[in-house]
């Protein structure tokens, strides 16, 4: 029979994401993750950069909530257990391809109007581009088509900043929650 | 229920736990009948139900994929879902009526495709299920509702939010009612009541939410019906001279196949995977598929266009409170020729004061995707006090160029992926257009300081298998059976020949109600 206990009283079964440092699991935060500088295992090192670059420039932040350790660990994992908004937006998995030539894509645009990478513009230079990319039309681009990845991007920084029991929070939205998600992302 | 695949012959197999395949499981248990239910995702109970829109997305489809193409997918991941449940363990529950206009629209207004039953087919069934599954609502303040018996739980609670939409439609002269939802109003059948904390996408674990673990898969397992997860069933088997289904393949896990026999199959697994079900069956005797003799399998894919209209108000409108699929409901705009000055045909409905959490694909930031930065900041701030939200249920023509196909690739089983191809009629296009229209209107008559709208996202997935009087217009009957092989039964949404403007589920629980009485006061006939 199905166990319907009553309203809000189930068990709350706290665990974190799962990251792997110095050889050992350890469950952690997307932030404590960022913070305790765990290696990635999808994305490199230039991915990295300027997703924390875009990141900030999407929503404040983000890159503090961990942003690219989130993206990282969900598109590591299986896609039975992934969170990423692009589920839902018709793109063929895996996801890893999408975002390293999104990001690839966006440099090369920073380099060609800048002429330096994305993650070296000035605030106003980085929000400037966000825009055209916001706009879906970006003369020259190389990758996904533009309008969608910023979508995507955007998506996933909103999900680490307010997505989350502490987002929910920070904007004054009471959480309510029947089950307790596992992880409070963006302390 | 147990877990592991019969050796012997069953009554019946149920392909898919959702809801179609739960309620008639139940049924037909209750009725007798030896019951095996295949889903092909996992299991899953209450605690998989994790309160967060991101825990959520665990739960959509994860199953073989779908090519979603056309100028206007249909959005079929978000839209299904993966593991025992089927896409109705994170439905709305919104449960409205179709109306009796919306079953003779080809002989009425030559538009679509008749239905081969009438309303008042399935007015009691609609009455039964209602009450097994505890709807809410007020049928007199329904002033467009067909006739039916009153709703057995009294109206839902209206928020701010409602409150302030409310004001823009009663100051235009229109009129709302309280919103038909199978959530619980006060306790029933053991059932607690809703805590109006707006989590029903992420799946209602405590049962105020009549999903298939709170209603109908309980009774299928006290009647002995038989639940087996992770079984995806690779092909309907049918008898050399083709005129029966005996019984389904099933993929293990170790790679290897077992057939499981049966009397009756029931294809309950949605409207995409049931017609790539039957194309993925040929056999010699069905050349182009199961129930395809006149190329109608996969045919008049239908999606409802969500007209989506947002206002920013003064007030406190605690956006968050209440059930996802809203608090009130208009349907003003039912009549099929409401919008024809403006080149629309068909019917919407509107759900009003829809309960929003920050992110997420129906989540307050998404509805201003152009913003950014410290904009995007201030606005989120901005709109979790003074949010309001409503969407138009949008009629869907049915296009028979709008199809599920079987591509050349395959899954993991060997079975041919489909690829669903869907681009809006233009009569369609133009009444999503008109609902934006209204709607804007709506939300500046309630005094929203702010009023924008938001793309036409695709909701519910109907058609593909659709019913009607013979081989030559349609894939099965009234009942469902597959019109060349009776003893295969279709249920779910995919059965609708029109889409209507109301959300679908309520009706796919009247018809798979109707389709297993048949069965059963037929046993004899379809079982053979």
């Amino acid at each position: 029979m199905l166990n319907t206990s009553s309203r809000r009283e189930f068990v709350v079964a706290a665990t974190l994401l799962t990251f792997t440092l110095a050889g050992c699991s350890r469950k952690m935060t997307p932030a404590q993750a960022r913070a305790s500088d765990v290696p990635f295992r999808s994305l490199d090192t230039f991915a990295v950069t300027v997703l924390d670059a875009l990141g900030e420039t999407l929503l404040p932040g983000s890159a503090a909530a961990g942003l690219s350790h989130y993206i990282d660990h969900q598109l590591s994992g299986s896609l039975a257990d992934s969170m990423l908004m692009i589920k839902y937006l018709g793109v063929p998995a895996p996801y890893t391809d999408f975002y390293l030539r999104g990001l690839r894509a966006a440099d090369a645009l920073a380099h060609a109007v800048h002429g330096k990478g994305f993650a070296g513009l000035t605030h106003e230079q980085a929000v400037g581009l966000v825009g055209k990319m916001a706009g879906g039309q970006v003369e020259g681009w190389q990758g996904p088509p533009v309008g969608l990845f910023y979508f995507v991007l955007r998506s996933d920084a909103v999900d680490v900043v307010y997505g989350t029991k502490a987002g929910f929070e920070q904007l004054g939205v009471p959480y309510m929650a029947h089950i307790e998600p596992p992880s409070r992302w963006g302390e | 229920m147990t877990a592991s695949l019969p050796k012997d012959p069953v009554d019946v197999i149920v392909v898919g736990s959702g809801a179609a395949g739960s309620n008639m499981a139940a049924r037909l248990a209750e009725g007798g009948k030896r019951v095996l239910i295949l889903e092909a995702g996992p299991a899953r109970g209450p605690g998989h139900l994790i309160s967060s829109t991101l825990y959520a997305r665990r739960v959509k489809w994860t199953g073989p994929p779908v090519l979603d193409e056309g100028r206007n997918p249909v959005g079929f991941v978000f839209n299904s879902a993966y593991g025992t449940g089927g896409a109705a363990m994170h439905h709305y529950a919104v449960w409205p009526r179709m109306h009796a206009e919306d079953f003779n629209m080809r002989s009425q207004h030559d538009r679509g495709l008749d239905w081969p039953l009438t309303y008042t087919d399935l007015a009691t069934y609609y009455d039964a299920v209602q009450q097994e599954a505890g709807v809410s609502g007020d049928a007199a303040k329904e002033v467009w509702r067909p006739i039916g018996a009153p709703y057995p739980l009294p109206a839902v609670p209206v928020f701010p939010q409602g409150n302030a939409i409310a004001r823009g439609f009663e100051k235009l002269g229109k009129t709302v009612a309280p919103l038909p939802i199978a959530v619980t109003s006060t306790d029933y059948n053991g059932r607690p009541t809703c805590l109006w904390d707006g989590w029903c996408d992420s799946g209602c674990p405590i049962g105020a939410l009549a999903n298939p673990l709170t209603v109908h898969l309980p009774r299928a397992a006290s009647a002995g019906a038989v639940l087996v997860n992770d079984a995806p069933v690779t092909k309907v088997l049918t008898s050399d001279d083709g005129t029966r289904a005996v019984g389904v393949e099933v993929a293990l896990k170790d790679g290897t196949r077992q057939t499981v026999n049966a009397k009756v199959v029931v294809l309950a697994a949605f409207a995409v995977e049931n017609p790539r079900l039957l194309l993925a069956s040929a056999t010699p005797k069905h050349p182009q598929g199961l129930g395809n003799s006149s190329g109608f399998v996969g045919r008049y894919i239908m999606t409802h266009a969500a007209g989506l209209v947002y206002g920013l108000f003064s007030e406190d409108t605690r956006p968050y409170m209440g059930a996802f699929g809203g608090q009130l409901v208009n349907q003003d705009s039912y009549p099929k020729t409401t919008h024809a000055k403006s080149g629309a045909f068909g019917s919407y409905q509107w759900m009003i004061a829809q309960a929003v959490k920050p992110n997420d694909l129906l989540g307050i930031s998404t509805t201003r995707p152009d913003l950014f930065g410290t904009a995007l900041q201030d606005f989120m701030k901005r709109a979790t006090r003074g949010f309001a939200g409503m969407t138009a249920v949008c009629e869907d023509l049915p296009v028979a160029d709008n199809r599920v196909t079987l591509t050349d690739q395959r899954d993991v089983h060997g079975v041919p992926i489909a690829r669903v191809t869907h681009t809006t009629h233009e009569e369609s296009v133009a009444l999503w257009k008109a609902s934006l229209a209204e709607g804007k209107e709506v939300m500046q008559a309630a005094g929203a300081k702010e009023v924008w709208t938001g793309p036409p996202g695709s909701m519910h997935i109907m058609g593909g298998t659709v019913m009607g009087t013979g081989a030559s217009n349609s894939v099965t009957n009234t009942y469902g059976q597959v019109h060349d092989i009776p003893n295969l039964v279709v249920a779910g949404p995919g059965l609708f020949p029109t889409s209507a403007g109301v959300n679908p589920t309520f009706t796919v629980h009247a018809l798979a109600a109707r389709s297993a009485e048949h069965v059963l006061t037929t046993w004899q006939k379809v079982a053979g």
